[in-house]
């Protein structure tokens, strides 16, 4: 199949959304998301990466949790699907590939 | 929706907006997420920042993103319903309208005939408004260019004539700068002879040479910045270039040649003119410099002779024209004071785009190409009305069929669809229908163009290459499958399912609207039957009322150039003609005569005058022309005091001797004074008409002045004998003034023409009002149809139990006659009040009497009778054992 492209605000999102313990939703991953990056980010942002990654198929989400405060909404909350799983795969190993090609020493030459 | 009050809530209106612009699949929890959020800031930042913030939030949401529907359905999102313009759910639609067309050919066939009628009329209306309206826009200065016009106050009245002052157009130029230039137009009329070819110039106008600079008139041949500086120049359009040299005059060398005017003067030919364009108020045949009526008339230089029109262009501001033209016409107003003293007359501005359709001057000051905004009117009303009695007959039809469709809805709706998509789908049918009428309608408007020409008096051509003649058909299209659809859609897609499928269906639902509908088209149709029927008779009544004069086998000869002075002799040689019973010299021909002055008289009061229209004559026009004398005696060759340049003698009509204070008799032997000629009065003459009936007698004088001109010899032909009796006067014509050619005609032909406008507005209502009733029968035809269908189990048992054919027929037409009745009611006030107004243009009318109306309503009547007994008589007579075989 043709390869995983995601853009970097993407990749952050999915991330997060692997990375959370307990069920993943919009406030949630909303506000590990400007944790995680340091930026301030719109809530309209994050919901709409949410559901273009819904809409490739990196995610999917069911409805449930309602509160009070919601006013009785439910939550939507999002799962990583196998394809986003391998997404995420695919992209770490092209990383580590690439950190594997640099030539050893040559941060080091350069001061770091 | 109300969450934890303590702690307040996100503004109202914010909320509102998300809910409007968010697809509903994601609204719960976006709105959800939002709220949480919301109180979380609120417990963190206090209420107020919490709610700015909420909306901020809720602004970033408004993005395409969050509206458009889902592209890959996820997992339990709402159902999208599928889009009104699905390609699927058009195909379908299309594919209904057409099999509902094809089965019931009859209701297609009525409806697609009566549109396409209702459409072809609008169509060709269409294009004559066109026409119309595009008059003189060829012009380049169209928006700057004025015409100068006169309110002049006169003794019996406000008068707007059309002619100013020659030396206005020069002294207006010099006093304002807004003024970019000007050109004076006069008329002129002469014959243009070289060696032994003669030509009559039909428009002869002369002109300014800025003429050629103020109006797109280009010169084909000569230069156009150096004509008519000289007086004795002359220019001819390419008509009167191929009259005067020939078809092949453009590869003769004919500028520069010279040419004489009505025998007396050479002239240069300077220039040839393109021919003036058809949508042209201003036409001509051959130009003459203003320059040469400076030398020739000394009155184009006085200040007291109205004889041009002038017209002017003002400067062209970028920023406002209309307001310059404005601010120009109040500085101009009372300017004729300052230059020739004269305090009763205003000058107003008529603008380019007036000209054609808005001229209504007096004494006939105004020539050229005129129409009138009257007949645009006309024709846009009668086509609307045309238009709108064929929309009604479609929706008619569509509701009243209303119940064969009731099952089809109660369907769809049951399997889910939505009320907007079966609006949509009965809209589709109409824009159908209303396409197929679209052609019919075009092919029709081509069939019954040259009739339309006819009646419009035009040369229209249907323009194919026009992009807006094709923007025109589609905006119709849509407007009219609009104005045919929505009232059915609306009322189709109304239905409940649960109601109509199970059969029960109200078929009387929409009855009273429907009935409305028809006594509407009806009405429409009947007030235009008693207008044709009232135009008509009017007509007739002025065709043949007594003028006080005998009309029939009157002959005039136009008396041109020597033979004005030599009438006599011209006279007596016709006189001598066996067909010639015979003749007078006259003045006028006794078709609307114009020529007016003042009039003093014994015993009149100090304040007291009017003006009296005159004629100068010969003793034997009383019997030329047959009037009768109320009083007195003819003007008489043998006695000399009659032409007496001392103490004339005139003889005036009834209405003169009123109006001065005298009876026919008391007037003989009183004195007055006419153009400073003294006289008295020895004959009065019974009243006749001069002018059109539109307007009232007016006092009227003669005179006979022998050594003054005569313009006309009317000639009183023997019956049988015209034919003959022109060729010889033919030839005693061109014995006497061979350079002139001779110009006559019958005075009988020239009176009925006086009446051409009321014929043509007569003709225009006679074949609509024809069309109108055709459209409404149509759908009468349609309605009876139906009716007789539904009633078809109804009238088998009335057979079986034994009623009559008759009795049958009577039922089934009972109900249609009741509408015209009602139609017929409501008609004859409208169309009295009409006809009433329209004769108010008239002195001597028709009175509008009641049997008109009878008339026309039987007419109405009679032909609902047919429309609807065909078919009442075909459902009468089924057997009713194949009606009610089948359940």
């Amino acid at each position: 199949m043709r390869r995983a492209f995601l853009g970097e605000f993407e990749e952050i999102v999915l991330l997060v959304v692997a990375a959370c313990p307990a069920e993943a939703y919009g406030v949630t991953i909303w506000e590990d998301v400007q944790q995680q990056t340091g930026r301030s980010i719109t809530m309209s942002a994050v919901h709409a990466t949410l559901y273009r990654l819904e809409e490739k198929g990196y995610l999917s989400s069911t409805m449930g949790g309602a509160t009070a405060e919601r006013g009785g909404r439910r939550k939507r909350f999002f799962t990583l699907t196998a394809l986003g799983v391998r997404a995420l795969n695919d992209i770490q190993e092209m990383r580590s590939r690439l950190w594997q090609a640099i030539p050893p020493g040559k941060f080091q030459l350069m001061g770091f | 929706m109300k969450t934890t009050p303590k702690t307040g809530s996100p503004p109202r209106w914010a909320d509102w907006l998300l809910e409007t612009c968010l697809a509903p699949r994601l609204l719960e929890d976006v709105q959800g997420d939002l709220h949480e959020v919301f109180h979380k800031r609120v417990r963190e930042v206090g209420l107020a920042k919490a709610r700015r913030e909420y909306t901020w939030a809720v602004l970033h949401y408004l993005s395409p993103f969050f509206f458009k529907p889902l592209r890959r359905i996820g997992n339990e999102a709402a159902y999208p319903s599928p889009s009104l313009l699905n390609t699927i759910m058009l195909r379908n639609y299309l594919t209904i309208s057409w099999r509902n067309l094809i089965r019931n050919r009859l209701y297609s066939l009525l409806n697609i005939g009566g549109l396409a009628l209702g459409m072809a009329c609008c169509l060709l209306i269409a294009l004559y408004v066109y026409d119309e309206w595009s008059f003189d826009r060829f012009q380049a200065g169209y928006d700057q260019i004025y015409r100068l016009t006169e309110q002049q106050k006169q003794a019996d009245g406000i008068f707007d004539v059309a002619v100013t002052p020659g030396p206005l157009a020069p002294a207006l130029t010099k006093d304002f700068p807004e003024v970019a230039q000007t050109t004076r137009i006069g008329r002129w009329s002469g014959v243009l002879t070289k060696g032994r070819q003669a030509v009559e110039a039909q428009e002869m106008l002369i002109v300014d040479p800025s003429f050629f600079s103020l109006f797109s008139f280009p010169l084909v041949k000569g230069n156009a910045n150096t004509v008519f500086r000289g007086p004795n120049e002359v220019i001819f359009s390419e008509n009167m270039a191929e009259r005067f040299f020939g078809t092949d005059w453009a590869r003769k060398n004919v500028v520069g040649q010279l040419v004489q005017l009505n025998t007396q003067q050479t002239m240069k030919l300077v220039g040839i003119a393109r021919n003036p364009p058809t949508r042209s108020h201003i036409q001509f045949d051959v130009l003459l410099p203003f320059e040469w009526l400076v030398v020739n008339d000394k009155w184009s230089q006085k200040w007291n002779s109205n004889n041009f029109h002038t017209y002017i262009q003002l400067r062209s501001d970028p920023a406002d024209v209309s307001d310059i033209a404005s601010t120009f016409g109040d500085k101009i107003k009372n300017r004729l004071k300052q230059y020739n003293g004269d305090k009763d007359t205003q000058l107003l501005l008529q603008p380019m785009s007036a000209i054609y359709l808005r001229s209504n001057f007096a004494f006939a000051t105004d020539w050229g190409r005129r129409s009138d905004i009257a007949y645009v009117r006309i024709f846009v009303a009668v086509g609307l009305i045309v238009l709108l009695i064929a929309v009604i007959n479609f929706i008619n039809l569509a509701t009243a069929r209303a119940s064969r469709r009731a099952k089809e809805v109660g369907v769809r709706k049951t399997v889910g669809a939505q009320r907007v998509s079966l609006v949509g789908q009965f809209l589709s049918e109409s824009l159908l229908m209303t396409g197929l009428a679209i052609l019919v309608a075009l092919l029709l408007a081509e069939l019954f163009l040259p009739l339309f020409n006819d009646i419009a008096g035009k040369t229209l051509q249907i323009p194919y290459q026009l992009p807006l003649f094709w923007l025109t058909l589609i905006g119709l299209t849509g407007v009219v499958s609009l104005l045919t659809g929505l009232y059915p859609a609306f009322f189709l897609s109304s239905f409940r399912p649960a109601i109509v499928l199970k059969g029960v269906f109200n078929v009387r639902q929409g009855r009273s609207f429907r009935q409305s509908l028809v006594v509407g088209q009806f009405v429409l149709s009947i007030v235009m039957l008693i207008g044709t029927a009232v135009i008509y008779r009017q007509l007739t009544y002025m065709q043949t009322a007594k003028l006080g004069f005998d009309k029939a086998q009157l002959l005039y000869v136009r008396l041109k150039g020597d033979l004005q002075s030599k009438a006599w002799q011209f006279k007596s040689q016709v006189e001598q003609l066996p067909g010639v019973a015979l003749a007078s010299g006259a003045t006028s021909n006794l078709v609307d005569i114009l020529n007016s002055g003042g009039i003093e008289w014994e015993g009149q009061a100090s304040n007291d005058e009017f003006l009296i229209t005159n004629m100068n004559i010969d003793p034997d026009f009383v019997s030329t022309t047959g009037m009768r004398m109320a009083a007195g005696r003819n003007f008489s060759a043998r006695i000399p005091s009659d032409t007496s340049s001392k103490l004339g003698a005139y003889m005036i009509n009834e209405t003169a001797a009123k109006r001065m204070g005298w009876t026919p008799t008391t007037a003989l032997g009183k004195r007055l004074k006419h153009w400073g000629q003294e006289g008295q009065i020895i004959g009065v003459l019974k009243d006749f008409h001069f002018r059109p009936l539109r307007v009232a007698i007016d006092p009227f004088l003669f005179r006979y002045q022998p050594t003054n001109p005569y313009f006309t010899l009317l000639v009183k032909t023997k019956p049988g004998t015209v034919s003959r009796t022109l060729s010889e006067l033919t030839t005693i014509y061109k014995k006497l003034e061979p350079a002139n050619p001779l110009s006559y005609g019958f005075v009988d032909q020239d009176l009925d023409a006086q009446y051409r406008s009321e014929q043509r507005v007569g003709r225009i209502i006679l074949y609509f009002s024809a069309l109108t009733i055709l459209i409404a029968c149509l759908g009468l035809f349609g309605l009876a149809t139906f009716t007789a269908e539904q009633r078809t189990k109804e009238i088998g048992v009335r057979k079986v139990l034994g009623a009559s054919v008759a009795g049958i027929v009577a039922l089934l037409s009972k109900d249609f006659l009741k509408l015209v009745l009602i139609a017929i009611l409501l008609a004859s006030p409208i169309a009295w009040y009409a006809m009433d107004r329209w004769l108010q243009d008239f002195a001597y009318k028709i009175g509008l009497d009641w049997w008109v109306f009878v008339v026309a309503g039987l007419l109405a009547i009679g032909i609902a009778l047919l429309t609807v007994s065909f078919q009442s008589i075909k459902a009468a007579l089924v057997n009713p054992a194949n009606s009610l075989r089948s359940e």
